[in-house]
Order: C-alpha cells, then structure tokens, then sequence
C-alpha cells in the first residue's frame, strides 16, 4: 500500500501538479487505509461518489491546494446525498438536501469527501463512547480513548486515512481528540466559520474547525473554509487573510501569557513539565513570556452545563420524528408519539443533556442560572480581554491528561466534563484556540499544548505553532500496530 | 360594586414581501407548502435569516401608537412541542419588545379615551394543521409568516370600549399599509382578557381569556357576556377560574376551552442565533417620516371643513377613497369630493367589486368634475351622469358637456328672452310674487331651468329673474 497520505498538503498538491500521482491514487490509499485500520473512524464512507468525483478531477486543472484531496466530514456536518446521522439511531438514516457552507467550500476546491466521520452523538461527550455506532479507536493505542466529540475526524487524520478533517467544537471537541491523537486542531473564532448546515449542539459556542497532521495543512483548511456567510447571521464580517502567511515568521519579542490556572496541580505532571519545556524553548527564542490570573476560569464547567445544555434542550427539540428521522412505530396520541420517538432516538448522554438543560431554562430557573449564567460569561470574556491588551497569545496545556482507557468515564457524567476544564472558558468568550503537540508521555501518548488568541487573530497562533512545530521535529506517525 | 378589567392581544400578520425569518415568499397560495424553505421547516442545520423589513413594518406600527422603542433588542426563543411549530421553539421578543409603554387615542360615545399600549413584539406564525379522517397534515406555508403582537393594557371596562380599541387600531394598521388586518380571514386575530374587581380594590380578580374572536363587533359581544357570566358567578358566591375560552358565534357565549395548570413554561431564553439588533436614531426618524396621516388626524382635518360624519367615516375606512380625497384636498371643495368618492362611486365600486384603480377614473377628471359641481355650472343630476361616463368610459368633463348639450347659457340676451317667455306664461305666480311669497321664485325658476333643458347659469337666471319681475 501507499503512503501518499502521510505527506502534507502542499506536497501532495506539487506531486499532483507534476502529475507524478492522480486523485485516484489518494482516494484508492484512503479506502484501503480505513479498511485495514478498521478504526471505526467513519460512520459512513462516500466510496463510489469519491472514486467517480477522483476520475473527474482527471480532465480538470489543478488550480488550489485542496484540488484532488481527500478529506474527511465530522457527521453533524450536512452533506448532500451523504447520510448524516450525528451518530444517533434518531438520524441513522437522514439523507440531507443541501450541503452545509463549509462542504459546499471544499466542493469548489474539488477536495474530494471520503466520508462521514464517527463521534459523540450530537457531539455530546468527550471521549467518542457515545456515539451509536461505538467508539472509534486511538491510533496511538487501542485500548485508549479518542477523545471527542470529533473522535473519527481524529482517529482519521491520526491514522493517515485521509489528508485533513473537519471536526467541530462546543467545549473543547476538536482540540481535545487533537491533544490525545497527537494532531493539530484549531477552533476558529466564534463566528469565522460558518455554521449554516452544522446540527445545532450549542448555537452560541458551536464552531467547525481543521483537525489536521501539521500546522501548515491547518492553515490552508482554515482560509479556505472561513468568511461572512449571509445564511448565518453570526458568521463575522471579518476579511479572510491567507492563513498560510503567518507560518514561519519570527517569534522574538512576542508576549506570552500563562494563566496560573492551566498550570496548577489538578494538571498531570507529564503534561505540566512538557509545556514548561515549550515555555523553556520560547524564552530562548526571545519570546516574553509570563504567568497571570485569568477571573471566572473555575466556573467553565457551569457554565458548559447551564449555556451549552440550555441551548442544546431547545437545539434538539426539533428531532420529534415528524419531518425527518427516527419516528416510533406506534403511539396513541401526539405526546406518545414524542416520548416514544425521543426515548427510543436518543442515547442516554443525549436525554441526560436534553434533561439538564430544559431544568435550567425552566421557570424560575432561567433567571438563578441561565440568566446568571450569561453574566459570569461576560466577565470571563472580559477577563481574556484584559490579558489581550498586554498579550499576544496565552498557552497552556490543552487538557488535563492525555488519553486515558476506554470506558473509564463511561458511568460518570460529571467526570467526563472535566476533561474540558481548559478548554471550556475558550468557548464561553468566543476565542481561537488550537492544540498543537509538543511531545509525548512516559506511555508514548502524545501531549497537546493549547494556544489562545484574540478575537480573529488565528494568524498569530499558526505563526507560534510553525515555529514549535520546526523546533520539536516531532515523528507524529503512530506505529503500526504499537500498544505501549 | 364590581368592575371589569379588559386588556386585549391582538396577532397581527404582517404583509412583508418575504416570512420573517427566511426568503420565502410571504403570500397566500392555494397550493400546500409551496412558499417555503429548509428554515420554515425546521430542517437541521438551518439557521434563522432577519428580514430587515419586517423590523421597519414594526417600527412604523410603534411609533404610530407612539411607543418608546427598544433601540437594542435581541429576539428569544419560546419552547415548547406541538406538531405545527417544526423547530420545537418559537422564535419571538420576550425580554425587549421592539415597542413599549405607548397609547391610542380612540372615542366611546363622543368621548375621548387614551388606552395604553403594553408592548409590541415581532415573532413568527406556526405551520397550518389540516385534521383530517386519514389524520393530520401540516402546511408550512404558514409557518415563519411574520407577526406582531400588540398587548394592551388593562384600560378597558366594557366590551364597547374595547370594541372602540380594536376598531381603531385596525384603522390605523390599514393606513400604516403593513397588513390587511382582516380578522375574517386570520390576518388579524384578537384575544381578550377579562377579570371583575371590587370597586375601589387595586387587586385584580382572575382572569379569562376568550379566543376565536371571529369579528369586530364580537369583541364587544364576547366580553359583554363574560363580564356577565363571571359577575353572575361572584354573585352566587362562586369563584372564578383561570380558564382559556372561545366565542361560540352560534349562541353568541364563550364556551370552555381549557383550565390554566400551573402556568405554561415555555424556557425563555435569548436566540443566539439572531444577533442584537441595534436601530438608530436616524434609522427611527427615516421611519417615522415615512409614517401616513393616521385616520384620527385625518377625523379632526376633515371635521373642520363641515363633511358629514358619515362620510367621513366612510372614506377613513376606505385607504383608496381616502388617498384620493387627500391628494385633491387643497385643489377642489372637499366636502364635494367626499360626496362623490363615498356616494355614487363607493357604490359602483361595491356593485362591480372592483377598486378605483379599475375603473376609467382619473384623479385630475374627478377634479374638473368636483370644480364644475361646485361652481354649479352643472346641476347634480348632470354631475351623476357625468360621473357615470368618468367611471366607465373616462373622458373630459368639458366635452361630455359639449357632447351632452350640457353647456351653461349665460348670455344675458338669450337668458332674458327665456325669462321673459316664462313670466308671460305664467301670470299667477307673478301675482304671487308681488303678495310677497317666496315659493313664486323658486317656482319660476325651475320653469325656466326646464324651459333651457337646465343649460342655464342658475346664479344668473336669480339675478335676472329677481331684477325683472321688480321692473314687470
């Protein structure tokens, strides 16, 4: 088999340029990796549309970096005529109309979509194990988690399946499976990217990012998929710059930031050494790095719960087996029909959120949490706000670990939250961040380093993640078949 | 002593060129579920879209009820699951209605009376569900038509003033030109809150609503009965119960629809997928320019040029009539013009179920006919006949009369000649004329009009007349 999907994006498109591979070669090696790897990376794979889409490709001229590439769609992203489940027996067998802005963004390049990738349902969990269709398994380590939500778009790039992925984060879940699966994973901006034919988790935390193998690769994703978009009023009126610029550029006398937060003792040891490293390492370059407070940080996971569940009860009202999807085979009345259909589509995690959520929007309570809740967001947003008047970025580590066993967290709902204790406040003011790969652990599992920018401001992350990227030299391929 | 407490609801849907939230077309279609899109249909991934003109129509509607206006607004999303809402939400205004804490003025008897405006919010209409034996079926072209709510304040104390309040915000809906607002056919819809206190009590008693309130003048009936039915309750020492009815036409009595649990809970909470909408103060003032003579403006105008009532009142309820009246105001006599578009060409209209626009009519011929009337150079009847022609036929004033032999004679030889034929044949009412009996004149008059086939310049003919019998 080839390993043509182990280059990056840029070599890729001067091979096919000169003519030395085909699009068909990339699709064939894509197929014949997730086959062998048996990751359970994808929902559903785009096999015939992809191969017939790679022959066409053939008569036409290569005119951008992603003509000709694989990519794989995270699964609440809408493809046309590509089932879309969310990886929930509720839409397990939703044929969408349209695609959404992104998918229609890459079909203009010609990328070519080898399938729908597996993850939380509805993108609720941290760890891939709610998905309907099962986990999907950790190149790095079979025994280990993914992380999540965008668990298969993780497992897909971690494997070399494909070229780059799109995930999408609420919480955390794109930069999370980046940090356990050892790629670099960026959430835009609220508002830089689209979210027009996205299923809606959290309306007001919801972003679709790059999940790719280098820093390069991500940026080339990200201009391409980004901009204004009139079919989503949140989308920002902020120009699109050609994220490839920022790359390699100089780091001297950049001003870093370090919340003491990110740094305390509830953060692995491992994790915590390993970004002081990085700390170390931009020093010497001249970079000026220092520790600060970051106020209300403490509180993300509130937030999360009252924010994000709020929105998502009502987000997942609509699934009612009415219009489209699951609908139960026999029922009484109308209220039969809903309890019935929503009881027998949704996973427990699902109805737990859903639960949640309506009990936080719900009489009195809107006021003493929602409502409270939408305060201590603003003070956090404007606690990042204060650090960006004196800083360029903040860096930390991305999580609090790195990939842990399958099922560990599988019976406790709190616990899996806390995994995105780091990554939550990043939402809640609406931020950049990626998580980049520094290193790995005793277990050879690799370790993510969080970079935070300002507001539209994802240029200056990709120029410090280049140049981390050039020092460590990492080897970010997964061994074949190595359970450490 | 108890009194009644009346505030009243009213939907209103607005008649923008495309639904609230999508680019469908907003209009009516016999066709199901052909005005609409992925949005209306609650499809995943779609997204809601601002139709900036609906926030205009409702601007136009605060302003006209002279509302404060919420410059920063936010819509919020209203939870709750029944088959024709596709989204499972509502999305609406709760927390900053684009209107607030305004008023209209309307009269009850002759008398003025201010009734408070609560507030005034933008939100969607449901889908349209069709029960049928084989079950039901939804028609989503409906669904996503833009609403505004008008809530009232607790102003009212008797059906006929509430009646008053919803004639005349209907009026001034029709002259804003933002929706039909016919309540016949749903694009007006009234609710009314109904409670009885004790006289001098601040605290208010439960309330009712009453829905399905099919007519204007079922306003008043609706609330008349219920007042009647709850005092007869108090009365017998019952308790009232907060209830949801209906107007049962038919028998003309609100009927149970359903006992109000413990208050709905519908999860308000702000729609992030709308950002905050931030309106000028230019924006307000451009709206605010383009706002029409309002029908109780127009009232203190007309009344002051001695138009009767009813006509008056006709033309203000017509905006076509009233449009055309107020375009010839200061060229021709008004009260003329009133007479003739509320009379003889409100019935043509009526009869032919046509509007102005249809027939041959022009403004500048209803002038030349207004002034031709006014200088009397035609009698009335003339005017009709002429009119008739204009309507159907169009034409000029000047040569239907040329045509018609309708000219005026005011030449004084051949007017003499003409008098002095009629006062020879009729002797006796010279007599009579000379015992000093007015009638003589008026009389002779008319023998004369006959005599010239009602050619002749009447002014004249009176001048003449008077001057000649002195001298006979």
């Amino acid at each position: 088999m080839t390993n043509y999907l182990d280059l990056s994006v840029i070599e890729l498109h001067e091979l096919l340029k000169k003519k030395e591979i085909k699009p068909i070669d990339l699709v064939e090696e894509a197929f014949a990796r997730i086959e062998e790897r048996n990751d359970n990376a994808f929902i559903t794979l785009n096999k015939e549309e992809a191969i017939r889409l790679a022959k066409e490709l053939e008569e036409k001229e290569i005119d951008n970096l992603l003509f000709g590439i694989p990519v794989a769609v995270k699964d609440n992203i809408l493809t046309k005529d590509l089932r879309t489940t969310c990886a929930s027996h509720m839409l397990d067998d939703f044929n969408p109309v349209v695609d959404a802005t992104v998918v229609e963004k890459l079909k203009a390049c010609h990328a070519i979509i080898i399938g729908k990738t597996n993850m939380d349902e509805f993108a609720m969990g941290s760890t891939g194990e709610t998905s309907y269709f099962g986990p999907s398994k950790n190149p790095w380590n079979q025994d280990k988690v993914t992380g999540g939500s965008s668990s298969g778009s993780a497992s897909a790039i971690s494997s070399r399946s494909v070229a780059v992925a799109l995930g999408t984060d609420t919480g955390g879940s794109i930069r999370q499976p980046a940090s356990f699966c050892g790629l670099v994973g960026l959430k835009p901006t609220y508002g830089r990217v689209s979210r027009n034919g996205l299923v809606a988790f959290a309306s007001s935390l919801d972003q679709i990012g790059p999940m790719t193998k280098n820093v390069s690769d991500n940026a080339i994703l990200l201009s391409v998929i980004s901009g204004r978009d009139e079919r989503d009023l949140t989308s920002a009126h902020v120009e699109v710059p050609d994220y490839t610029k920022f790359l390699n550029q100089d780091i001297k006398g950049m001003k870093i930031a370090v919340p003491n937060y990110y740094m305390s003792d509830v953060i692995d040891e491992e994790v915590r050494s390993k970004v002081e490293e990085i700390i170390a390492l931009l020093k010497d370059h001249g970079a000026i790095v220092d520790y600060v407070d970051v106020h209300h940080m403490e509180h993300a996971i509130s937030l999360y719960q009252i924010i994000a569940l709020g929105e998502a009860s009502s987000n997942l009202a609509r699934f009612d087996g009415i219009r489209y999807g699951h609908l139960t085979e026999r029922y009484d009345n109308i209220e039969d029909l809903y309890k019935k259909t929503r009881s027998e589509g949704f996973g427990r995690e699902v109805k737990r959120r859903i639960m949640i959520g309506s009990y936080v929007l719900s009489g009195d309570n809107a006021n003493i949490y929602y409502k409270k809740a939408l305060k201590v967001r603003k003070a956090l947003a404007n606690s990042f706000a204060h650090v960006f008047e004196n800083y360029d970025l903040i860096i930390g580590p991305t999580n609090t670990n790195v990939a842990y066993d399958l099922g560990t967290k599988k019976d406790d709902a709190l616990k899996s939250f806390y995994d995105d204790i780091l990554t939550i406040p990043v939402n809640m003011a609406g931020l950049p961040g990626m998580s980049l790969p520094v290193g790995f652990n005793h277990e050879h599992l690799p370790i993510g380093m969080h970079i935070i920018g300002n507001y539209f401001e994802e240029g200056k992350i990709y120029t410090l993640a280049s140049f981390i990227e050039q020092q460590l030299k990492l080897d970010l391929k997964p061994k074949e078949g190595k359970t450490c | 002593m108890l009194v009644p407490t009346i505030g009243i609801e009213v939907h209103v849907e607005l008649k923008s060129k495309a639904k609230v939230y999508s680019n469908s077309l907003n209009a009516f279609s016999p066709e199901a579920n052909k005005n609409m899109t992925l949005i209306d249909y609650g499809y995943p991934g779609s997204l809601p879209v601002l139709n900036r003109e609906v926030i205009d129509m409702a601007l136009k509607v605060c302003l006209a009820l002279n509302c404060k206006i919420n410059k920063e607004m936010h819509w919020d999303r209203k939870n709750y699951f029944y088959p024709d809402l596709p989204k499972g939400y509502q999305i609406t205004q709760q927390d900053t209605p684009i209107g607030y804490d305004g008023y209209l003025e309307t009269e009850v008897n002759g008398k003025k009376k201010k009734i408070g405006i609560e507030r005034i919010h933008i939100e969607e209409d449901t889908c349209k569900s069709i029960h049928s034996i084989q079950g039901t079926k939804l028609n989503f072209n409906r669904a996503g038509v833009p609403l505004i709510e008008i809530v009232s304040k607790p102003d009212m104390e008797n059906g006929e003033e509430a009646k008053a309040y919803a004639e005349t915000l209907r009026s001034i809906l029709l002259y804003l030109g933002i929706s039909d607002v016919k309540i016949e056919e749903g694009s007006m819809r009234c609710d009314t809150n109904v409670s009885l206190r004790e006289e001098g009590s601040d605290k208010l008693g439960t309330k009712c609503e009453i829905k399905n309130i099919g007519s204007i003048s079922n306003v008043a009936r609706s609330i008349d009965f219920e007042i009647a039915r709850q005092t007869k309750l108090l009365e017998a020492g019952e308790t009232i119960k907060e209830q949801t009815r209906r107007f049962d036409d038919s028998t003309m009595e609100t009927v149970l629809m359903r006992e109000k649990e413990t208050g709905n809970d519908y999860r308000y909470f702000p729609e992030p997928d709308i950002p905050y909408v931030i309106l000028t103060d230019e924006e307000i003032e451009a709206v605010r320019k383009e706002l029409p003579v309002l029908p109780n403006e127009l009232k203190m105008k007309y009344r002051e040029t001695g138009m009767s009532e009813l006509a008056m009142n006709t033309v203000i309820a017509n905006p076509e009539l009233c449009a055309w009246l107020e375009n010839l105001f200061t060229k021709v006599n008004p009260v003329i013009t009133a007479n003739l578009l509320t009379g003889d060409i409100l019935s043509y209209l009526n009869k032919e179920k046509i509007s102005l626009s249809d027939t041959k009519l022009e403004q500048s011929m209803l002038q030349d006919l207004v002034e031709t009337l006014d200088k009397k150079e035609i009698s009335s009847k003339q005017g009709k006949e002429i009119l008739e022609i204009l309507l159907t036929k169009g034409g000029n004033v000047k040569e239907i009369r040329k045509e018609r032999g309708m000219e005026q004679i005011s030449d004084d030889a051949t007017l003499r000649k003409m008098i002095t034929e009629v006062i020879e044949n009729n002797p006796e009412s010279v007599e009579d004329y000379k015992a000093g009996r007015d009638r003589a004149i008026k009389y002779l008059m008319g023998q004369i009009m006959k005599a010239s086939k009602g050619q002749a310049n009447p002014a004249k003919v009176n001048t003449l007349l008077v001057e000649m019998l002195q001298k006979y």
